[in-house]
Formats: C-alpha cells, sequence, structure tokens
C-alpha cells in the first residue's frame, strides 16, 4: 500500500496519514476537480443516446416479443420492476433519448441523474432477461448510480471535490473488477483447461473477423493469447499502485486490448470503456471551449479571461 | 471538504456492500445475478476435438418461403436463443411466440407458419477447424 498515489495533491509530512485505515480512506476520498466530473457526465449522458440507438438495440426489439418468453433476473423478481411489455420498452427508449442530452449539459444532476438511472436499470433488465446476460455494463452502471450523488459540477471548474473522489474512485475499482473477477470466472468456469483450451476458437467461429480468422491456423496462437489475456485481467489491479505519469500508459494498454478484442471477434466493451474514462484527466478535454476561443480569434477578440488557454496561444 | 462524518460513513458502507455483492456474484453467483453475477464471458473452456456450436433458426412463411429468421426479424439475439434452448426444447409451441413477434414487427408480411432451430456444428482437430460441418435440427414447430 504504500506506493499507493491518488490524484490529490501531495500531503506534507506534517498531516501525513499515520496508519493503514487513515491511508485508505484518504484514497478512497481523494478529490477530483469538478471540471472532470462535467466532463465525464456530458460524456456518459452522450454514450446513452448511442447507446439506446445502436448499442443496446436488442432491448428495443424487445418491445414486439411476447412477455411469455421474458425470463426475470433475481433482482427482477425481488424489486417491482414492471415487465417489458411494448409500453414499458418505449418509456425507457424515449425517456432516455430524451433525459440523457438534458442531462449531458448538466441540468438537474440529481432529478435527472436518478431518473435517467432507473429508465437505463430498466432498460438493461429488459436487455438481458431475455436468455442472455452481457457482462460489459457494471462499472457504467455504477457510474450512473454514483454520478447523481456528486451534485452540480461545471465544465473548467478546477475546485476540487472528495464526494466527486469518491464516486470516481468507486466507478475505477469497478471497472478494475471486471478484468479481474473475469479472470477469477474463467477459471471457477472452464478451470485451468480454460489456459490451453479453445475458447478463443469458439469465439472467432462464431464471430470472427478477417482481422482473426488466420488465428484458427494457429493453435499456439491462440492458447498463448488465452494465457494472455488472464495475465492481464489478474494484473490489471497494479494501475492503482502506480503514479499518475504512468497511470495513462496502463489506461492506453487496456484500451488497446478492447481495440484488439473488437478487431478479432467484434465484441467492444463500449460501456466498460466510458466507465474507464474515469482513470484520465477529461477535464482537459474541452472541445466547446476550444472552439469558441477559436472563434474570437477568428473574429480578432481578446483572449477570454480566467480560462485555461494554456494549448490555445498560438 | 465536501464529505461530513456522516456522508463519508454512509458513502464507506456502501462502497463495501457492493464489493461484498460482487465478489458473492463471482464466488458463488451466476448470470441471473445481474448486475452483480460473475463476469462470465467466454469463461467456460472447450476441449481440442470439440465440436463448435453454432445455432441458427429459419423460418417459413405462408407463402411458402423459407428463409433464416435472424435477430431483426424475430427480436431475439442468437444468444437469447441459445440460453433459451432448453427451454424451447422443452416446449416448442413457444416458438409460437416468435411468429408472434414477426408478425408485430412486420403486419404487411405474410405470416410465419412454420419454424426451426438448427445447430451448425464445426468440427475441430487439435483445435482447428477441419473444414466439415454438420446440421442438427434441434426444435421445430408448425401452426
Amino acid at each position: 500500500m504504500a506506493e499507493m498515489t491518488s490524484d490529490a495533491d501531495r500531503t506534507t509530512d506534517a498531516d501525513a496519514p499515520r496508519n493503514l485505515g487513515d491511508r485508505l480512506m484518504r484514497w478512497l476520498f481523494s478529490p477530483v476537480p469538478l471540471g472532470r466530473v462535467a466532463a465525464f457526465r456530458t460524456l456518459a449522458y452522450l454514450f446513452i443516446v448511442w447507446d439506446v440507438l445502436v448499442y443496446s438495440e436488442a432491448a428495443r426489439l424487445k418491445s414486439t416479443v411476447p412477455t411469455e418468453l421474458y425470463v426475470p433476473l433475481n433482482i427482477g423478481q425481488i424489486l417491482p420492476f414492471p415487465e417489458p411489455t411494448s409500453l414499458v420498452v418505449h418509456v425507457c427508449f424515449w425517456g432516455l433519448l430524451i433525459l440523457s442530452p438534458l442531462a449531458a449539459v448538466g441540468l438537474f444532476p440529481r432529478l435527472l441523474g436518478w431518473s435517467i438511472f432507473l429508465l437505463y436499470f430498466e432498460w438493461m433488465l429488459i436487455f438481458n432477461s431475455y436468455g442472455k446476460v452481457d457482462h460489459d455494463r457494471f462499472a457504467f452502471l455504477v457510474a450512473l448510480a454514483l454520478l447523481p450523488t456528486i451534485g452540480r459540477a461545471k465544465h473548467g471548474d478546477t475546485t476540487k471535490s472528495e464526494k466527486a473522489g469518491w464516486a470516481f474512485r468507486v466507478i475505477q475499482l469497478a471497472v478494475i473488477a471486471t478484468y479481474f473477477l473475469a479472470a477469477w470466472a474463467k477459471l471457477r468456469f472452464g478451470g485451468l483447461e480454460w489456459l490451453w483450451g479453445t475458447s478463443l476458437t469458439w469465439a472467432i467461429l462464431r464471430r470472427g473477423t478477417e482481422w482473426s480468422n488466420w488465428m484458427l491456423d494457429h493453435v499456439w496462437l491462440i492458447k498463448t493469447s488465452q494465457v494472455g489475456i488472464i495475465m492481464f485481467e489478474l494484473m490489471s489491479p497494479i494501475i492503482f499502485f502506480v503514479n499518475d505519469r504512468i497511470r495513462p500508459y496502463i489506461v492506453g494498454y487496456f484500451y488497446l486490448f478492447h481495440l484488439v478484442t473488437w478487431l478479432a471477434i467484434t465484441i467492444s466493451f463500449a460501456p466498460h470503456l466510458i466507465a474507464m474514462t474515469t482513470f484520465l484527466p477529461l477535464e482537459r478535454v474541452r472541445p466547446l471551449h476550444w472552439a469558441r476561443l477559436g472563434f474570437d480569434r477568428a473574429r480578432g477578440r481578446p483572449k477570454r479571461p480566467a480560462e485555461p488557454v494554456t494549448d490555445a496561444a498560438g | 471538504m465536501d464529505v461530513g462524518t456522516a456522508g463519508r460513513r454512509t458513502r464507506v458502507v456502501v462502497t463495501l456492500l457492493l464489493a461484498a455483492a460482487v465478489f458473492y456474484g463471482t464466488l458463488w453467483g451466476d448470470d441471473d445475478d445481474f448486475p452483480v453475477g460473475p463476469f462470465r464471458m467466454y469463461s467456460t473452456s472447450h476441449e481440442l476435438n470439440e465440436p463448435v456450436a453454432d445455432t441458427q433458426m429459419y423460418a417459413v412463411n405462408s407463402a411458402g418461403e423459407e428463409f433464416q429468421f435472424t435477430e431483426s426479424l424475430s427480436g431475439l439475439r442468437r444468444a437469447e436463443l441459445e440460453g433459451q434452448l432448453d427451454k424451447f426444447d422443452a416446449d416448442p409451441d413457444r416458438l409460437a411466440y416468435l411468429a408472434e413477434s414477426y408478425h408485430n414487427r412486420f403486419p404487411d408480411r405474410p405470416q410465419i407458419d412454420q419454424i426451426r432451430i438448427v445447430i451448425e456444428w464445426i468440427e475441430l482437430h487439435n483445435g482447428r477447424p477441419t473444414g466439415n460441418t454438420s446440421t442438427e435440427e434441434v426444435v421445430s414447430w408448425q401452426r
């Protein structure tokens, strides 16, 4: 734990935490700038628009499927979530499509945030209750559940918040849990044989592409890849033990892994990729602000004061 | 900072509960425990000479035309079909709901009178596809 670092400012020796419990708490709540929250919120809620239209379109298909084929998950039986009738599917679809863009610009962060979380959760129950459960949304669901707890956050705001810090830390933990526990699940369901079996061959034969079909002829490559996948998953928690300089490279490696997976077997893990941006200094990406600066320059107006304009000086 | 003692305590409890739930899911749970079920994507292992299954569905409409009954026509994804295969096998009349789904989606097209689910088995030898495949009809339904 000694090397555990955070996004927070370094503390001075005088107020450095003394025991492990204090350190853990400090790590769990290490503050994050509100501008990062605003950026992540915009990204996550805009993603939902694409998600319901394209990525989880299969849920919308259920508007015509008789509910006799609906096999509720445990949570759908315990909690009073409605059966996915045509009406329920349409309410979720249009509700998410209309509310998400409003939440993306930061309106009513709590009210809209909770509403979207409930609608999206029901959308996911529809998506996953017909015989197949997808595993790429745990961290994204955690993100949607925690974003409303942060409250208001403005783009470009450098004020640091512990509320935001905690939410981001838990989202990050959920991202890494998805990897680490996936390795665990492989060993639980597949056993050690998973390493030298043909799971990847199955995946390629069923959903392969021109990028991956050639691998079928090279069994050693399949096996090496399988060992590589498990190693990567088991080692993923290392990201919590590296410093701010190295962390983006590891995140980059994670994204690269998903790019290769997508090219090979067209599984993208898109919602997980969105949740993973919580590891990055998102507040530095400000397309609208840059556009405004460019516009001002073109009109010959002076630079806007009190804005971080480091990379727009030219 | 902006989190008081009570807020801090609540957040720690939420963190621990979430962690407990997801560890429980991974250790003892199953897909039905969504969203905290085990992350078991492609987690089953297969032997090197075990054939690979690819499940497909075909339908015949009242005009006698046969076509592949894909996800966008039936409303059910391939993986969902596979997940419910036991149920269709036990009660082939459940396939009538898919004919109904098709009719709801395309009220102007001729109705579906027959549906069959087939598995295409792709043979492997030492982990490599041999090029041989065989098809097995697993369930069929007729109006």
